[in-house]
């Protein structure tokens, strides 16, 4: 049972595969998260400018890995339950609630789904970025920091490290730049550009990286 | 009730030409001469009594409890028809198993009235059952770090399946007393929720039991209080401890003018409990 | 009656010849697959896992340690997963195997609890509290439906504690098949070849555990951690250590590191067969 060519294993014949390098980190001010933007099918790169992170509500996104179909469906279907949550209890869903629903789903359909992700959000009730790491079983793990994805395997010791709690906004993009950047130095699997979405208390912030900025750094 | 006997209040799901549903209105009947049942709010939580006419003697002290919890944050009593709380509370239960294990998080009190009350609502539609006889006073205080706002909530929820939040409510035999009395405490003027504590709440909720009681003299009662506060029980729903319960008593005693001699048995009962 | 003329028996091949299958389809057995690959396929493999869990029992309890890994692969994936659990007031379930259905059993064990109290808080009616023997018992009878409903919960689970009312050490284990044992020393996994010899050198009876001391206990389970780290390439250093005492209750330290480890001698260990430098 080897980790990530497992996940390949898993696919459908066909099927579209996000052999990804993705990540979440918390900091100071809240959350960022970051990603490669390779999609592929086998050795061929069906989208080389994918963005791999989701939007579930405006404090609360994930990154998706594994199959790119079951990912989307679940995906699609906790923001459907964190609409509806917002409209029923007129607040707010927690980044925990995402993360237990996002669970309960991969959990209870762990034998059909192909699905790794990072669920990362602004806490707003205690100001704090929150990240919650949901491997292919289906177990949730609460991280000060998460990555996951076929390139994660080649910066675990990088990202050991380097992180630091609470760092400021510059130093985490700093950080995770590197990280990533050795991610798809390293693995065929990921490339493109770099995206990242940050979440603070004054909302979200997109962030993108060519291969210009990061090869080099 | 002039409509009696005209056909119209013998089922659920059939309107009086004068658009009541009169199996309600006979639940709310059988709440009317239920046990006198009292909730009030206090800084950082809530706190529950229930006067318990001993209906035998044969029954023992302090155990036969009435007061029931619902989840670990909420608790519930009702006056009424004892076995229909008890099924109520079953279904509480269920809705809070239910929202733990969707959102991770314990179900607020606010989102477990809802359900409650849809539930209880549901029983006043069909001609195949009967509305529930019971009025049930809810509440409790879920903490931040659980998904919670720190705030305590306390409902009621009638038989026809409204449900409102109150600062202090009561029902049963005794509600007018207790609603009087409760309404002169809250609207006084050197009232104030913010500083008001779980224990001052106990003993008041203690007093105005007892006050409740005087019209109904000739029957011998115990007495149970119950808490959910963060101070003191971490936000959990317990019993009031043995020493906050006897003190709570025995000023409620001196309050409605009991000498402590006339009454036997009441303090006996957390002793019995052990 | 089974009304499918395939399932009344047919003509015998001696007599009239092979019976010919590609007429009207027919099945080459009389069983019915509705899925295209015969089975039913439920959880097959675990995914992200947690190492053995060891226990022996004292004069006055039981001692029990898993360390705080989960693996995922041979990628030691979470640091300071916490596998041993307190449930009730004097039981605490040890569990290995997949770390999805371990969250799976915690969220089950919580509600078992809550459930036992809400009518039985310290004042109530029924004053009976949770025994190891319940919990056990309720995990067995869990762990058996789940694997004859083919789709089992992929842990071996070791639960210990006291009987809080006879004070009776208890100790037990069930794993993914229903398989249950009782023993004065139980581990899972890698442990049940590398700790059980060293643990059952300290007491290999109920009555030689009936004489063990707890410092006794606590050393061996210590030495076999330590054992454990040596030789199972999916542990940790790091691990957490609980004793369930009758006296003294639930001592839990989820923050233990192996001690006192030999290193040294590997200076003077050169080459590997005639070489001498």
């Amino acid at each position: 049972m080897n980790g990530i060519s497992t996940d390949i294993q898993h696919l459908k014949k066909g099927e579209v595969n996000l052999g990804t390098s993705i990540m979440a980190v918390t900091f100071k001010d809240g959350v960022i998260l970051g990603a490669d933007s390779r999609t592929s099918t086998g050795a061929y790169i069906a989208n080389r400018v994918t963005d791999k992170l989701t939007r579930l509500q405006d404090h609360i996104w994930c990154c998706r890995s594994g199959s790119a179909a079951d990912t989307q469906a679940v995906a699609d279907i906790v923001q459907y339950h964190l609409n509806l949550y917002k409209m029923q209890f007129d607040q707010d869903a927690d980044v925990k609630t995402a993360a237990s629903l996002l669970k309960s789903l991969t959990y209870e359909n762990k034998d059909q789904l192909s699905a790794g992700l990072i669920v990362a959000g602004f806490d707003k009730q205690n100001k704090k970025g929150e990240v919650y790491s949901i491997p292919l079983g289906g177990s949730l793990h609460k991280q000060p920091y998460a990555i996951a994805g076929s390139g994660s395997t080649f910066i675990y010791g990088y990202c050991n490290k380097n992180f630091k709690e609470d760092m400021s906004r510059e130093e985490t993009i700093d950080f995770m730049k590197h990280s990533l950047s050795q991610a798809i130095k390293w693995d065929g699997s990921s490339g493109g550009v770099i995206r990242m979405v940050v979440l603070t208390d004054n909302g979200l912030e997109r962030l993108i990286f060519y291969p210009e900025d990061y090869e080099n750094l | 009730m002039t409509s009696v006997g005209t056909g119209y209040d013998l089922s659920n799901s059939v309107f009086s030409p004068d658009g009541r549903n009169f199996q309600v209105e006979y639940a709310s009947k059988a709440v009317e001469n239920g046990s006198t049942t009292v909730g009030l709010k206090c800084k950082d939580g809530v706190v529950f009594g229930v006067e318990k006419i001993i209906a035998n003697k044969l029954l023992v002290p302090g155990k036969n409890r009435k007061i029931q919890t619902i989840d670990r944050h909420i608790g519930c009593c009702y006056s009424g028809l004892i076995p229909d709380g008890k099924h109520l509370v079953n279904r509480g239960r269920e809705e809070a198993t239910n929202f733990r294990n969707t959102y991770g998080k314990p179900i607020p009190v606010s989102a477990m009235s809802e359900r409650l009350s849809q539930y209880v609502q549901a029983y006043t539609l069909y001609n195949s059952v009967r509305p529930f006889g019971i009025s049930t006073i809810f509440g409790g205080v879920l903490k931040t770090e659980n998904g919670g706002d720190n705030k305590p909530e306390l409902f009621m929820l009638d038989p026809n399946g409204s449900c409102w939040g109150y600062k202090g409510i009561a029902t049963g035999k005794g509600r007018q007393t207790a609603k009087a009395e409760l309404e002169k405490l809250i609207t006084s003027e050197t009232f104030d929720f913010s500083t008001l504590s779980a224990k001052q709440a106990v003993e008041e909720v203690a007093r105005i039991i007892y006050l409740a009681h005087e019209d109904n003299k000739d029957k011998d009662f115990e007495l149970e209080l119950s808490w959910c506060s963060l101070s003191e029980t971490n936000g959990f729903h317990k019993y009031v401890p043995e020493e906050v319960y006897n003190e709570a008593v025995e000023n409620a005693k001196s309050a409605v003018g009991l000498a402590d001699s006339d009454e036997s048995g009441e303090e006996d009962m957390e002793v019995d409990a052990q | 009656m089974n009304h499918d003329p395939y399932s009344w028996g047919r003509p015998s091949d001696a007599m009239y010849g092979q019976y010919n299958n590609a007429i009207a389809n027919a099945p080459n057995t009389l069983e019915h697959h509705s899925s295209g690959s015969n089975f039913n396929e439920n959880t097959t493999r675990p995914i992200v896992t947690g190492t053995s869990v060891i226990a022996i029992k004292y004069k006055t309890g039981v001692v029990i340690a898993a360390d705080n890994l989960a693996s995922y692969g041979s990628l030691l994936r979470f640091q300071g997963i916490e596998r041993l659990h307190k449930v009730g007031k004097t039981t605490v379930v040890g569990i290995s195997g997949d770390v999805s259905d371990m969250q799976h059993l915690l969220t089950i064990l919580d509600q078992l609890e809550m459930e036992n109290n809400y009518d039985n808080d310290e004042y109530s009616d029924n004053v009976d509290e949770l025994q190891p023997s319940y919990i056990f018992e309720y995990l067995a009878n869990l762990m058996y439906h789940r694997r004859s409903k083919m789709n089992p919960l992929w842990n071996a689970l070791i639960v210990s504690g006291v009987d809080s009312k006879t004070g009776k050490p208890f100790l037990e284990y069930v794993n993914l098949l229903g398989v249950k044992y009782a023993s004065p020393s139980i581990a899972t996994g890698f442990g049940s070849h590398l700790a059980i010899p060293l643990l059952r050198k300290l007491a290999d009876s109920e009555e030689e555990a009936a004489e063990l001391t707890l410092e006794q206990a606590k050393k061996g389970i210590k030495d076999s951690m330590k054992v454990l780290f040596y030789r199972d390439t999916r542990s940790s250093k790091n691990y957490s250590l609980a004793v369930i005492d009758k006296d003294t209750g639930i001592a839990y330290d989820n923050n233990v590191d192996v001690e006192d480890m030999s290193w040294k001698f590997a200076k003077d260990i050169t080459g590997y067969g005639t070489q001498r430098v």
